[in-house]
């Protein structure tokens, strides 16, 4: 909304500029965006929230300023003296539907002269962003933002039949608006009509038919107030908005019609009554009235404000007041669409009085139970012990393109959005993972070296119409473990040191994460693993896929995993003290030779079948391949701790028992001791 | 016979590693190595004099045996002489302590997280809650509910995203739906803030992105007033920004609000001093918050009698918190990922 500082002070004489003059509309709660110059006038770009309607008017403005200082008076124009009567008659405005249009007053003018507005009024357009047309076109446009009420002015010739007809459209009518626009028509839109045909979208647009021309010579104005809501649909189903409906989809004042219609006469010069004024008023809106409290601002505000003070910011804002005692009814001005509720007169009365007023106060309100957030705790840890050895945290957009959903998981069901930003961001993720590898590319182009990332957020995904979120922890590492340097040598990733990343994060809330063979499409056939926790499946791990990383121009292998949050925190457990052994422990080493077609995983699997009872605990300590050991077996050290909870082993039976399990090992995997 | 020798081996190889680890000195090394691999009269050579007295069919296996045991002597002894020597054996012992450090890997929180961690950390000192929401919302608790009804302008200053096949869903636009959602399941008195990812059809530019962070606050008690809002916000902006940070509170609209104030704290970094301040722009204020008295019809939506309680409710954008503290000056950056700016923070 822009607003001619000069123009403004014609109807509040204020003696304020520039900062000062920003800084006391702020205070009222009208933040400039932007302080311009059009041709030598200072115009204000203001920004109107959408509960002040009223706002949108230099009256609004000057209202406000002059609630604001009690020495400061509200000066409207001049417009009692204009005649309305009605000399003409054989004209009849209807109104088909008084629910769609609450008012309607119409007078007809008769030959006026269509030509250029004075350069004044014309300059004063400009400067409120406004093309000046004709004068009479420019009449409404003054009016509109001198005192907020939209007008329409019809050329009165090409009304057919006397009348208006305030009426909803029916189907297969049709309308060619004055910006040349056809529309097909429906119940959906109001429409101002004659007997015939539809003359105006009523409230947003006048048609190209019955607007004034060059040859003009009597008009029809138009000034009405109409159910905000009809306009809005219209208007959302037009898709755009005019000065008109944006003014009327907030709500217009109805007391309006009639002052506006004069001040366009005064402007038209019409000293005279008009030939014809029929004002539609079926249902008059009744006034708000709202019960105060006077102690209730004090009790909602915190701040002591003296009764009278209330009642003097309300009166000086156009409230009018009904003393009651301990309350006051409180009578709101019908240009106030947006008071209904004792907390918004409130509101009214500190705006006025000064938010400065407002007093720092704790409140003594507490959560009746402190609950410590386990849930954040438990992210907080896993998150402190990825960065502590050396992994970044990222964060992406949730959306995606299809492909990139596609290339973690083809076949899921995606969501997607129905107005995204464009394509490659029209699929709500079904993975972090895609995102990670994206961000690996960005870096690995800035030729960084040691890429380890994670993210958490949610994914999302559709299954029998049902939508799923789920908060997931993914992560990713790139290139180089470790760098060469003088005492280190350069290590790559690889998946062993990832899966250690992994038991490390499960380590730390005390789980135990089992690898578990998977097969997933963004991984690896070779290298896919579900991780599990006591065979309850809580994510994914492995190799990325080549198609996966050759999407992103990756040239070296990623290894990620996707972790399932909430699956994962819901293994977590509180721990109870437990006593350890005290006795001393005894180790025995193991080398041996095993086939390259049993897995660790087997061997594993049977040390912790054969197990005796005071073995306590084993170890990988070697693996070894080349050319002194057959090429089909590879060769595994291992150590052996065994201990006792109840007393100190021998040595002998340490053997005893270390060669008994060994010999059983040997048999059941074929070993080769070495 | 055989597995006497390899019990013997056993104990063997056990005081061996003993020794090993009660090495001190050079000189002990070698008297260590001679006892265990001299030919004439060393351990090794005399378990393989002991050969002969084994019958033929077992003289292989308790041979590999030994040979094993004489093979990890070795290797062992060759480490442990490396590492008494220097590893680049033989020559004498050589330290520069000047030598780089090795740069070990850092990571590093991304910057949006560690500002919502710090500003949680505040709230959790104050005693608030946190509550999660999800992303996809109803659009009833996203607008409806907050008092936003089809067909409210108010709706157009937040282009929504909405998902294909289910009309009645959208990405939240901004993290409000979560007091609808706590207010249902709870009764008052609660103090909750609810941090999370908002969603707005904006294009991405230097200070608009289609995804961006906010926290939202909520208070719902009896006898809640202004004054406490004001409060609140006072003591979290000078723990935040610095203890001699003054709040202005200026009237604005949401609907969800009533009375509303937009929050400005007075520059942390000129106090309204400098006219060419990169920060406040020389006005002396910057915007962070919005805030308000949480509407009646809010409470009456959500089952809580607006006569009996009343509440204040605030929020607060991250990237704009980076923008302003961190001086990050696009929002973009914040998620290209790009670890030349993640490792600038968290």
């Amino acid at each position: 909304m822009k607003i001619n500082v000069a123009y403004l002070k014609k109807f509040a004489a204020f003696d304020l500029e520039g900062a000062d003059l920003k800084e006391l509309l702020a205070s009222i709660g009208l933040e400039t965006a932007e302080t311009l110059q059009v041709d030598g006038q200072t115009v204000l770009e203001i920004e109107i929230t959408p509960n002040r309607p009223d706002w949108l008017s230099h009256y609004g403005v000057a209202r406000e300023i002059a609630a604001k200082n009690s020495h400061i008076r509200f000066q409207p124009m001049a417009v009692d003296d204009v005649v309305l009567t009605a000399n003409e008659k054989g004209f009849a405005i209807y109104i088909e539907n008084d629910a769609d249009c609450w008012r309607y007053s119409g007078v007809i003018v008769r030959d006026v002269q269509v030509g250029e507005s004075d350069l004044a009024v014309q300059k004063l357009l400009v400067s409120f962003g406004l093309r000046p047309i004709n004068n009479i076109v420019d009449i409404s446009n003054l009016v509109m933002m001198t005192c907020g009420q939209p007008l329409h002015i019809f050329d009165l010739e090409r009304l057919q039949g006397k009348q208006i007809r305030v009426r909803r459209a029916r189907k297969n009518e049709n309308i060619r608006l004055l910006d040349g626009r056809d529309v097909a028509l429906d119940e959906n839109f109001l429409l101002i009509a004659d007997a015939l045909r539809p003359l105006a979208l009523a409230g947003i647009m006048g048609g190209l038919d019955s607007g004034i021309t060059a040859k003009t010579r009597h008009i029809f104005i138009e000034s009405a107030c109409f159910d905000p809501l009809v306009i809005r649909r219209a208007s959302h189903l037009l898709g755009f908005k005019t000065d008109a409906s944006y003014r009327f989809e907030r709500g217009m004042d109805v007391a309006a019609t009639i002052p506006a219609i004069k001040m366009a006469l005064l402007m038209l010069g019409q000293k005279k009554a008009p030939f014809y004024f029929q004002d539609v008023y079926g249902q008059p809106l009744p006034t708000t009235v709202v019960p105060l409290a006077k102690d209730y601002p004090g009790r909602l505000t915190g701040i002591a404000i003296e009764a009278e003070t209330s009642a003097a910011i309300l009166q000086r804002l156009g409230f009018k007041l009904q003393d009651e005692g301990s309350r006051w009814l409180v009578h709101v001005p019908s240009y106030r669409v947006d008071i209904s509720s004792k907390q918004d007169l409130v509101e009214e009365i500190i705006r006025i009085h000064g938010y400065e007023h407002l007093q720092s106060q704790m409140p003594l309100a507490a959560n009746p139970l402190l609950r410590i957030d386990r849930e954040r705790e438990t992210i907080q840890s896993l998150k402190n012990q990825l960065v502590d050895v050396g992994f970044n945290e990222v964060i992406n957009y949730v959306f995606q393109s299809p492909e990139e959903n596609a290339l973690f998981d083809p076949c899921s069901q995606s969501l997607s959005l129905k107005n995204p930003l464009g394509k490659d961001f029209s699929m709500m993720k079904n993975s972090l993972l895609a995102g990670l590898l994206k961000n690996t590319a960005l870096n690995a182009n800035q030729d960084l070296e040691r890429i380890a990332l994670f993210e958490i957020g949610n994914a999302f995904g559709l299954s029998g119409g049902e939508i799923h979120e789920k908060k997931r922890l993914a992560i990713s590492v790139f290139g180089l473990q470790q760098k060469k340097d003088w005492r280190c040598r350069e290590l790559a990733f690889d998946f062993s040191y990832f899966k250690s990343v992994l038991v490390m994060l499960g380590k730390r809330l005390r789980l135990e994460f089992a690898f578990k063979k998977h097969a997933h499409q963004a991984f690896v056939d070779s290298c896919c693993f579900a991780i599990e926790i006591d065979g309850r499946r809580c994510g994914l791990c492995g190799e990325a896929k080549p198609e996966f990383c050759r999407y992103y121009k990756l040239d070296k292998p990623v290894f990620a995993a996707e972790i399932d949050v909430p699956a994962l925190l819901r293994e977590v457990k509180e721990n109870r003290f437990q006593m350890w052994k005290r006795f001393p422990t005894v180790r025995r080493d193991f080398t041996f030779l095993m086939a390259k077609t049993i897995s660790y995983e087997n061997l594993r699997a049977c040390v912790e079948r054969l197990r005796p009872e005071v073995l306590e605990n084993f170890e990988l300590t070697d693996v070894f391949q080349g050319s002194s050991i057959p090429a089909d077996m590879v060769s595994f050290s291992m150590a052996f701790t065994y201990r006792s909870g109840d007393r100190t082993l021998t040595g002998d039976e340490v053997n005893g028992i270390h060669q008994e399990f060994i010999k059983q090992l040997v048999e059941q995997l074929h070993l080769i001791q070495r | 016979m055989i597995d006497e020798l390899k019990k013997e081996i056993e104990g063997v190889k056990h005081s061996f590693l003993k020794e090993i680890e009660q090495l001190q000195s050079p000189e002990n090394f070698s008297a260590l190595k001679e006892r265990y691999l001299s030919r004439k009269k060393g351990v090794i050579s005399s378990l393989l004099l002991r050969l002969k007295e084994f019958a033929p069919a077992e003289k292989p296996q308790a041979g590999q045996a030994i040979n094993v045991f004489k093979a990890f002597i070795e290797t062992t002894l060759a480490g442990v002489e490396e590492k008494l020597t220097g590893s680049r054996g033989g020559a004498e012992t050589w330290h520069d302590h000047s030598l780089p450090a090795s740069a070990l890997p850092i990571g590093r929180f991304h910057l949006i997280a560690s500002i919502k961690q710090q500003i949680e950390d505040l709230f959790l000192n104050l005693g608030y809650e946190i509550a999660l929401g999800p992303e996809v919302e109803l659009a009833d608790f996203n607008f409806t509910k907050l008092n936003i009804p089809e067909h409210h302008p108010a709706r157009d200053e937040q282009d929504t995203f909405f998902l294909e096949g289910h009309d009645e869903l959208l990405l939240r636009t901004h993290t409000s739906p979560m007091q609808v959602r706590y207010m249902l399941a709870h009764k008052p008195p609660f103090k909750i803030i609810s941090p999370g990812k908002a969603f707005r059809k904006d294009d991405p530019d230097a200070t608009h992105s289609p995804c961006f962070h906010q926290v939202e606050g909520l208070l719902v008690d009896r006898g809640i007033h202004f004054s406490h809002l004001k409060g609140t916000l006072e003591a979290f902006c000078r723990s935040f920004y610095g203890p001699d940070i003054v709040l202005r509170f200026r009237p604005g609209y949401f609907p969800f609000t009533e009375p509303s104030a937009e929050v400005d704290i007075s520059c942390f970094l000129c106090s309204g001093g400098r006219s060419d301040c990169r920060i406040c722009k020389g006005s002396g204020w910057l915007e962070i918050l919005g805030s308000g008295m949480v509407h009646p019809q809010v409470l009456r939506n959500c089952g809580i009698d607006p006569d009996e309680y009343s509440g204040f409710a605030f929020g607060m954008g991250i990237e704009r918190v980076a923008m302003v503290k961190y001086g990050v000056p696009d929002l973009r950056l914040l998620y290209e990922n790009d670890l030349r700016l993640l490792g600038q923070f968290g």
